[in-house]
């Protein structure tokens, strides 16, 4: 018997919904595409988006080094392992509101404290920066505090309270007392900061007003565009009131953006949409991939990153761009995989793609064709399923049970993934969801399971033609242009950010109306451009309140 | 004088006399410290073997039911421990099955439906077995459970929702956390160290700043900051503990370092090197009493890990394998293979008047039965060890009518001694344990 997914048990948001039911009762997608939002295009002012749930957020393993190199300086490494990040419905910015911390995270969290601590006492110039080298050593109430009082301030994202602080001063003076020397105590300071929620966890709550305070509200601007703690510019506009107008706000918004640190801020954010922390652990066998080593899947996202940061940063460019971009960034193993000319000096240097290479843009990147693809081969499933899910924000339900998953043997006479995975697409059990998946993928088909392009599998040709939805493309060259014009594209790529930024699934609003409309239509108002897009998020009310759950 | 030990352990769980102003624990020792109780009791173990991506259900069920069960083709490799285990198929996971590889260890483990968190992220809703039975038999011991894995990843042990506690896939980081700083020999002196108590005291700093921040939280959050802080209070009990004098273990030595890594070769973990130095460091963790509840995830769910030999990846080969799948067939006999090893391991340490094994039971399974299909009827489920009697052992029990998982759950958690009344919820609840597993 045939049983389809039990949909009144799994948990979509309103965006995914439609698509769910239409996947699950394999019904047609074009009944019931949403509507396009037709809100007028105002150039100015600040777009209405409605605010969402107040959420805890942990710190992930890269904000959390982040946070000890602003503190500490560069020099400070986090060398042990941290309790490792989660994802939830595709992001680790949302598992992070999720997710609790295991036991073991927390013994992660003391081992790391103290050797950061340990570390950065035991470096003069780490000692010096933070004030505190020269001393004789003595137990020393008032520097005590007063580095207690610096070092949580900025830990901390916000001033201690005078209760937090005298705990503090104790225990640094305590632990100098019975170690004998002032720095030792200091050590205990610095491991105490780091081990409290103030450090670990990000309470972005609001106040009775429902806005963030002025220090939540630097918090999060600080993680959202350089996926680390305020700078002390930051602080002390939150503590002047600076951020509390919207002029103000956009300001810091815009300094935060120009600096050179906004590229870990857009790194952070592509890496979690994308999954390219996953890289790190890329599986292909060699004997079908001579081109694999370990370092093949960080080198690749280093491409997509670089391309990225260029895009978004340096040339404030169009963001549906990403889909046809024709140049790229290649080091010498991307280069033989392309089958493009080397950098002639060692690390990155700049190609351009032609008709010929069969690739542009995002989907002919190595990073995105190896990660949604076997060990041994190519994924039209796994590769339609990504363009669906990450960059068009729609939900295809897992399989369902009961059902012969297998794909037949390459044979005689179906030798192509095409022919193979012709079940999917004329069996009423698979097509219903697999006609959203396989065939965007079967037009990627040009590129084998490491992203090599190729005309022939398993000595037949390719036929890499194709729809997305009714769209016809002729090769992966042509399903660039047509993502790039979907409108799906940028509505999905606005929900993802506002995910990213609050840590909540949806704002709160009922209806079938899209809470994000108002954006996206200044979104394209921007030309796409993701620069001003981002300071119009973060002075929007989503950006801004928060809400309890209705 | 023979004592029900089942009826004693119990008594002591249930009763008060395990916090009446607990007395040094050598007093649990007879004076030559080769047991830990007068009347020989060790302390029970459970544990959990889970490997990812099920199993061929007419290659895995033994032929023959009841006692002396002959090995099946896939059972073959545990042949020489037959005795040792009881094998039970037949069984169903009854919680529904919405999301494939999430479904049935939730129905197992926790006896609710799982949790779907889309875009194939999904959680658990209630404590896994191992938690359930940690919060009652763990705080004894330096660490109320351990967790271990081949590969990194979240693993399926979960404290409540989102609430995971991942495995450490590294055999030398399992080795440094429990045989590391904060390891004491017995025989040896306990630690004093001014610094441990200062750490203590930072601790105890830490939950007191939390008061604070839980007041603004909602009930979610606060939930989530209740269990960081859970564990914060662990690790204070844990640095109390290094002032105790260490227990007279006779089993207990320190197991042969690791190597410091593992790498892949040809883009193929060194699986097997791995699951050997995870379970002579487990075994000797038992032995040493610094836990008694561990979950050793050899494999996750869907993992598509290239196995000697095979062609792709281990879950692109359960679905794509035509046939009668020779290649999904030859993995599982390797885990297979494997857990001969790590039960071996834990047969091999001698303690009280027999084995580690003896005294623990050992819960093998996986995500599914038949992975094509994502069936979780036919529900792989292996018990080895005994649980010092409390379980029969060597036995195959063949379900004639597709039973609830969940009675197997209960059975284990009675086996180490919880007054549990009753398992799982909705579909997956059951009053009544398997009668025909226990001693």
């Amino acid at each position: 018997m045939i049983r389809f997914p039990q949909v009144s048990h799994l948990s979509y948001t309103w965006l995914d919904m439609k698509v769910v039911l239409a996947c699950a009762m394999a019904a047609g997608l074009a009944a019931c595409s949403s509507k396009e939002p037709h809100a007028p295009v105002v150039p100015t002012g600040t777009p209405a988006a409605p605010p969402s749930a107040p959420v805890l957020r942990r710190l992930t393993i890269e904000q959390y080094k982040n946070a000890v190199a602003d503190l500490f300086g560069p020099t400070i490494l986090v060398t042990r392992p941290l309790e490792p990040d989660l994802a939830t419905n595709g992001l680790v910015a949302l598992g992070s509101a999720q997710t609790s911390i295991s036991p073991w995270g927390v013994e992660q969290y003391e081992a790391t404290a103290y050797d950061v601590a340990e570390q950065a006492m035991g470096a003069p110039p780490v000692r010096a920066a933070l004030g505190v080298d020269a001393h004789d050593g003595s137990v020393d109430l008032a520097a005590t505090r007063a580095f207690a009082q610096k070092l949580a301030r900025r830990a901390w994202r916000r001033p201690a309270t005078e209760a937090e602080l005298t705990a503090l001063t104790r225990t640094g003076t305590t632990a100098a007392g019975v170690l004998g020397d002032f720095h030792d105590g200091l050590e205990l300071v610095i491991a105490a900061v780091m081990q409290s929620p103030s450090f670990l966890f990000r309470a972005e709550l609001g106040g009775p007003d429902k806005k963030l305070t002025a220090f939540e509200l630097a918090e999060r601007l600080s993680f959202f565009l350089w996926n680390s703690i305020p700078d002390d510019t930051l602080l002390a506009a939150a503590e002047r009131g600076a951020l509390d107008t919207d002029e103000g706000l956009r300001a810091e918004a815009a300094r935060l953006l120009a600096s050179p640190r906004a590229k870990a801020g857009v790194r952070a954010f592509f890496t979690d949409l994308l999954s390219l922390k996953s890289l790190d652990n890329l599986t292909k066998d060699p004997t079908i991939f001579p081109h694999y080593s370990t370092e093949l899947g960080p080198a690749a996202r280093e491409e997509t990153l670089r391309d990225l940061e260029a895009l978004v940063l340096d040339e404030n460019g169009d963001y549906r761009d990403l889909f046809v971009r024709e140049k790229t960034v290649v080091d010498r193993r991307l280069a033989a995989i392309y089958r493009v000319r080397a950098p002639l000096v060692e690390g990155f240097g700049e190609v351009t793609f032609t008709p010929a290479d069969g690739r542009r843009g995002l989907l002919g990147h190595v990073s995105m064709l190896a990660l949604n693809s076997h060990p041994v081969s190519s994924s039209a499933t796994l590769r339609g399923r990504f363009v669906r899910e990450t960059l068009l924000c729609e939900t295809i339900p897992p399989p369902p049970v009961d059902v012969n998953t297998a794909l037949p043997e390459p044979t005689g006479t179906a030798r192509t993934l095409r022919d193979r995975v012709a079940e999917h697409l004329t069996n009423p059990t698979c097509n219903g969801c697999h006609k959203y998946m396989d065939p965007i993928g079967l037009g990627l088909e040009s590129f084998d399971g490491i992203g090599r392009f190729r005309t022939h599998d398993h000595e037949a040709l390719i036929d890499p033609s194709s729809a997305l939805d009714s769209t016809a493309f002729a090769n992966a060259w042509e399903l660039g242009g047509v993502l790039r014009d979907h409108p799906g594209v940028p509505r999905c790529f606005i929900r993802n950010l506002f995910r990213y930024a609050t840590g909540a699934l949806d704002p709160l609003k009922e209806g079938d109306v899209d809470p994000l409309g108002e954006l996206t239509a200044r979104f394209a108002a921007h030309g796409y451009r993701v620069k001003p897009m981002l300071i119009d998020l973060i002075a929007s009310d989503a950006f801004r309140k928060v809400e309890a759950a209705l | 004088m023979k004592i029900n030990r089942r009826t004693l352990l119990r008594g002591v769980l249930g009763g008060a006399a395990i916090t009446v102003g607990l007395p040094p624990l050598e007093a649990f020792f007879d004076t030559h410290g080769k047991a830990y109780a007068a009347d020989g009791t060790v302390p029970r173990r459970f544990g959990i073997f889970y490997w990812g991506n099920g199993m061929h259900p007419e290659r895995w069920t033994p032929a023959n039911e009841g006692a002396g069960w002959t090995p099946s083709e896939q059972l073959m490799p545990l042949a020489a421990l037959a005795s040792e285990i009881t094998v039970v198929t037949g069984m169903m996971v009854k919680t529904g099955n919405s999301v494939p590889h999430g479904s049935g260890p939730a129905g197992l483990l926790t006896g609710a439906p799982v949790l779907n968190r889309g875009t194939g992220d999904f959680s658990f809703n209630a404590p896994t077995l191992d938690q359930i039975i940690a919060n009652e038999i763990g705080k004894e011991t330096r660490f109320k459970s351990l967790e271990l894995g081949m590969r990194p990843g979240p693993g399926l042990s979960f404290n409540g929702q989102d609430n995971r506690n991942p495995p450490e896939s590294s055999p030398h980081r399992l080795f440094d956390r429990i045989f590391g700083g904060g390891f004491t020999l017995p025989g040896t002196d306990p630690i004093i160290d001014p610094k441990v108590r200062l750490r203590r005291s930072v601790l105890d700093a830490v939950m007191n700043d939390s008061a604070k921040l839980r007041e603004r939280l909602g009930v979610r959050d606060q939930r989530r900051l209740d269990q960081h802080l859970e564990g914060v209070r662990e690790l204070e009990r844990r640095l109390a503990r290094l002032e105790e004098r260490p227990l007279t273990l006779e089993a207990c030595r320190v197991p042969a370092e690791p190597m410091a890594d593992y790498p892949d070769i040809e883009g193929r973990p060194q699986m097997s090197a791995i699951n050997r130095a995870h379970a002579d460091i487990m075994a000797l963790a038992l032995a040493c009493d610094q836990t008694r509840v561990f979950s050793n995830f050899f494999t996750f769910p869907v993992n598509n890990v290239l196995f000697p030999m095979a062609s792709a990846g281990h879950h692109q080969l359960t679905h794509d394998e035509p046939g009668d799948q020779p290649q999904v067939n030859a993995i599982v006999k390797q885990i297979m293979t494997e857990l001969a090893y790590f039960l071996g391991a834990l047969q091999a340490v001698e303690e009280g008047d027999g084995t580690i094994l003896d005294h623990s039971v050992v819960l093998c399974t996986s995500d599914v039965s038949f992975p094509r299909t994502h069936s979780i009827e036919e529900y792989p489920i292996l018990l080895a060890g005994s649980a010092a009697g409390a379980l029969k052992k060597g036995i195959h029990y063949r379900s004639p009518s597709s039973e609830n998982t969940s009675k197997v759950s209960l059975s284990l958690l009675r086996a180490m001694g919880l007054r549990a009344a009753e398992f799982g919820v909705g579909g997956g609840l059951t009053t009544e344990s398997l009668g025909a597993i226990e001693a």
